[in-house]
């Protein structure tokens, strides 16, 4: 395996639009918290609201231990991102059909698709480690509470998530194959069409559309305020039930991305 | 030994029949040649043997085995494009080849200056030439100095030093001890290259064996009188002649290579009373002989 990665690393390293778009992601990411953390600030600090924010809305979402959760939630706007990146790596692949020279030169099929499942781990790994940094700078930043820990099972939510999200990719990468087409049709599944089946299957009162493919790691990070608000529009998911939707959703994924490529004309 | 050993392949894409049952063997120490016009299943066929195409039916065999990736390693493959990661340098490249085959990067300089592209072995791929590109495919087939070859067209889309440095370069690996198997829709390139031939039409194997059994290349004889039907049947049974015929102009009598006498036909057809006005040897077109091979099937 580690000789799998290396020969990965040896592509990737000098491929400059893939480290230009994980670049800009990590630094949306503490960007867009940024701009939260801001709105946040002038909320909790107006003058003529002062303790009515806190009446109302909670404490403040960056403060620990809630700023694990409002991070996670808040970066997961950004997930189409690493999707995006995976995406375009693998159907670069396609469109120079080094895939099939990598098979011609003596990897096995398995070889080069699980290689490229271990790149989505990874990428969410980073990107997961990129949360807690910013979860903890933007945590002392808001200097309300001290460190804790607490609530920290946000962050594998956060990786699970970004994982899932970055597998939906792969899988829609490897059944389209031409780069424009993979990347159109993840994008717009992944930040309108979803949301708008959500939208339909909730619309006489149900909840079935938690359990779409995102949406159901979405359900694991919720927005950490107006709890009460919220728990009365949506009746909560059960945190343990969604967490076992997501985790097949994600072995089904898997399944299905190395399956196709075994089994397909390359 | 067989090298390779196809066991009737079939496959389809759609209603499209690509091959239909093909089988044949590849000896060990063989160029051989698939020859075929364009779209009679070559490349699919050698899709097929390094595993990037899936067979319907039929069986492969490498190194008398079941196909294994380890077999892929020993063989240098170069099918249809050179297929290279664009943003990276001819040395990079080769060394996720290398990498992959399971190699280190010690044959990188050789491979690169054989082909002469080691002047250029820093520039991008994205800035090479297509004969450059083809020249890349090609070092990357010799990494690791495999015992097997397979080239599809390898000599298309260059220049005519460039197709001559190829089939030298072939013939070379080949007096080395080296099997190489090509495919190809250039009978002249099959001719000079291979050793043996097999002959694909449509998705069916239509011949093969030795090239000099399969290829022959007959003598052929055109004369011409002012009356082309007495000639016709003065000659019709000229001794040594496997055909006559009347074809447009020219009265044809055809002969098995290197036995024709121009001489001899003169004088039988003086002694029968006809005055010749045009006598010319010519070689059978190779041409001709592949439209022959492959019309019968139509």
């Amino acid at each position: 395996m580690r000789q799998l990665l290396a020969i990965e690393w040896m592509k990737l390293k000098s491929y400059r639009t893939f480290w230009i778009l994980s670049g800009l992601y990590l630094f949306s990411i503490l960007g867009l918290n940024l701009i939260a953390f801001r709105v946040q600030q002038s909320i909790y600090e107006a003058k003529e609201a002062q303790g009515m924010a806190e009446m109302v809305l909670g404490s403040t979402p960056y403060s620990f231990p809630t700023t694990w959760q409002m991070t996670s939630f808040m970066s997961s706007f950004l997930l189409f991102i690493p999707g995006l990146i995976m995406v375009i790596q693998l159907t670069n692949e396609f469109s120079y059909r080094t895939h099939r020279q990598n098979i011609i030169d003596g990897w096995n099929r398995r070889e080069f698709i699980t290689v490229k499942i271990m790149l989505a781990m990874i990428m969410s790994a980073i990107s997961t480690l990129m949360v807690i940094v910013t979860a903890t700078i933007f945590g002392f930043a808001d200097g309300n509470r001290s460190f804790s820990v607490e609530n920290f099972q946000y962050i594998p939510y956060a990786f699970l998530q970004a994982f899932s999200y970055s597998m939906v990719a792969l899988l829609i990468a490897v059944l389209v194959k031409r780069g424009g087409l993979a990347i159109g049709i993840y994008f717009m599944y992944s930040v309108i069409i979803e949301d708008v089946v959500k939208l339909l299957l909730n619309m006489h009162g149900g909840s079935a559309g938690r359990y779409l493919p995102l949406q159901s790691s979405d359900e694991l990070i919720r927005l950490p305020l107006l709890q009460n608000a919220q728990d009365k529009f949506w009746a909560p998911a059960n945190p343990v039930i969604m967490l076992i939707v997501a985790l097949t959703y994600l072995a089904a994924y898997i399944f299905f991305v190395i399956r196709k490529f075994e089994t397909d004309d390359l | 030994m067989a090298i390779l050993s196809v066991d009737n392949l079939r496959k389809h894409y759609g209603p499209v029949q690509a091959l239909k049952g093909v089988s044949f063997n590849v000896p060990k120490g063989a160029v051989f040649g698939i020859l075929g016009p364009n779209g009679s299943g070559k490349t699919t066929l050698l899709g097929i043997i390094v595993d990037i195409l899936r067979a319907n039916s039929g069986s492969v065999m490498l190194f008398d085995e079941k196909p294994r990736p380890e077999h892929r390693r020993r063989i240098g493959t170069f099918l249809e494009t050179p297929n290279f990661y664009h943003y990276l340098n001819a040395v990079q490249n080769l060394e996720i080849a290398a990498a992959i085959k399971g190699h280190g990067k010690e044959d990188i300089e050789h491979v690169l200056r054989q082909v002469s592209l080691d002047q250029r072995k820093h520039s991008k791929f994205s800035t090479y030439s297509l004969g450059m590109k083809q020249r890349l495919a090609i070092a990357s087939c010799m990494l690791g100095n495999p015992e097997v070859m397979i080239f599809d067209e390898p000599t298309n889309g260059l220049d005519p030093v460039g197709i001559a440095e190829t089939r030298e370069l072939i013939k070379k690996l080949n007096r080395e001890g080296k099997t190489i198997i090509m495919a190809s829709h250039l009978l002249d390139e099959v001719e000079k290259v291979c050793t043996h031939v097999a002959i694909l039409q449509k998705g069916t194997l239509i011949t093969h064996g030795h090239v000099d059994e399969i290829l022959v290349q007959e003598d052929i004889v055109e004369t011409n009188a002012i009356d082309n039907n007495r000639l016709l049947s003065a000659v019709q049974h000229f001794p040594g002649a496997i055909k006559v015929h009347l074809n447009g102009q020219h009265v044809e009598l055809s002969f098995e290579p290197g036995t024709a006498n121009l001489e001899a036909i003169n004088r039988h057809c003086f002694d029968q009373g006809i005055v010749l006005n045009h006598l010319r040897l010519r070689k059978k077109s190779l041409e001709a002989k592949f439209f022959e091979l492959t019309q019968n099937n139509n």
